[in-house]
């Protein structure tokens, strides 16, 4: 079951890669400080249920799951989901950025234009 | 004189922004300054327009750190020897531009203006913010900043240049603990801080831990792995 010691090696594996990867992102400034912290806290998330597998014995009694590796799964899950959703919304927001930005350095060139013919 | 160029960030201060420009030009016309609006939903543009103020109007809102970029880029690009931060609300005062400029041309990089060098910090949950960044920084780079969340920072020419071009460069603490580390020397003088004129503070209380969390994990976490690279134009870089 849950702790069999390959799924929680593969986890802390998971953690690291992806705290390791983030981070070396950071250290080449490929990435905005603010967007990292996510996934940080991610890592630190699975680390976590992977060094302490009672956590997840002990949500899975308590919500009544069959294995307390789906306590794991729904975590994740969970995690993704709300990421998306918060990406969803940041997209959205950039969507409207680029289109204002858009039309904003169209108008400036129809002046520029406009200024140039008067002249 | 260094020629110093004053950068006022503004977002929604329709409230505020004519008292503080009238102030600094009435009293200090020796200052360059540029107001740069953050795509605000109010009359601060307008406002600027009506009373001839030099500004810089962002089409859209990019977020203090993006409107502060924008200001440093223009003093690069004009050649200012020195830029500083003056919020738009009122409550950083102009007469502390002098003790600044000064400390900056004894040869430091940043001089911050700082309410708590001489005054003790008060012990309030408002200032327990205050307190945990400051730990971080004393833990990581051996410096005390007593006050790392003045927004009130004066930096010079290479500061600027630095600033203007990078990324994860924002005017907050983590990127002040950054360069302590690097090597940047960086003072305090001590400030008297008003409060805002009017008008709403952005720092709601969830914000505020918000902010303290991604400062802390910033500052004992994330500074370690950077890496300085002020060889390669940013255009040169690709994200």
């Amino acid at each position: 079951m849950f702790d069999q010691t390959l799924i929680r090696v593969c986890l802390i594996l998971g953690s690291f890669i992806t705290a390791g990867y983030i981070l070396r992102r950071v250290r080449h400034a490929k990435v905005q400080i603010e967007d990292t912290i996510f996934w940080l806290m991610f890592s630190a998330a699975l680390l976590i249920l992977a060094i302490f597998p009672g956590i997840a014995y002990w949500a899975a009694n308590l919500l009544g799951f069959m294995s307390p590796i789906n306590f794991v799964y729904v975590v994740i899950i969970f995690l993704l989901l709300a990421k998306q959703f918060f990406m969803s919304i940041k997209l959205s927001q950039l969507d409207s950025k680029v289109r204002i930005l858009t039309e904003q350095v169209a108008l400036n060139e129809e002046k520029a234009e406009r200024d140039k013919l008067d002249l | 004189m260094s020629k110093l160029l004053i950068v006022i960030p503004a977002h929604n201060e329709e409230a505020n922004i004519v008292q503080v420009v009238e102030e600094l030009t009435r009293s200090y016309p020796q200052y360059d300054y540029v107001v740069v609006n953050d795509g605000s939903r109010d009359k601060t543009a307008a406002l600027c327009r009506a009373h001839g103020y030099r500004l810089i109007d962002l089409p859209v809102n990019l977020g203090l750190a993006g409107a502060f970029q924008t200001g440093l880029r223009f003093a690069a690009e004009n050649g200012y020897d020195c830029a500083m931060q003056m919020d738009a609300d009122g409550q950083h005062k102009p007469e502390y531009i002098a003790p600044m400029l000064a400390a900056l041309e004894e040869g430091n990089d940043i001089v911050i203006g700082s309410r708590f060098l001489t005054v003790k910090k008060p012990k309030t949950l408002r200032m327990l913010g205050s307190y945990i960044i400051s730990w971080s920084i004393r833990l990581t780079t051996g410096r005390a900043i007593c006050d790392p969340t003045s927004g009130m920072r004066m930096f010079n020419r290479a500061m600027v240049e630095e600033f203007a071009q990078n990324l994860n460069y924002g005017p907050e603490p983590d990127t002040i603990s950054y360069l302590i580390k690097n090597g940047a020397t960086v003072k305090e003088v001590q400030v008297e801080m008003g409060e805002r004129l009017a008008g709403q503070s952005y720092l709601t209380f969830w914000r505020s831990v918000q902010y303290m969390v991604k400062m802390s994990i910033s500052i004992l976490l994330i500074q370690w792995f950077r890496k300085r690279d002020t060889e390669t134009p940013y255009p040169e870089r690709s994200l």
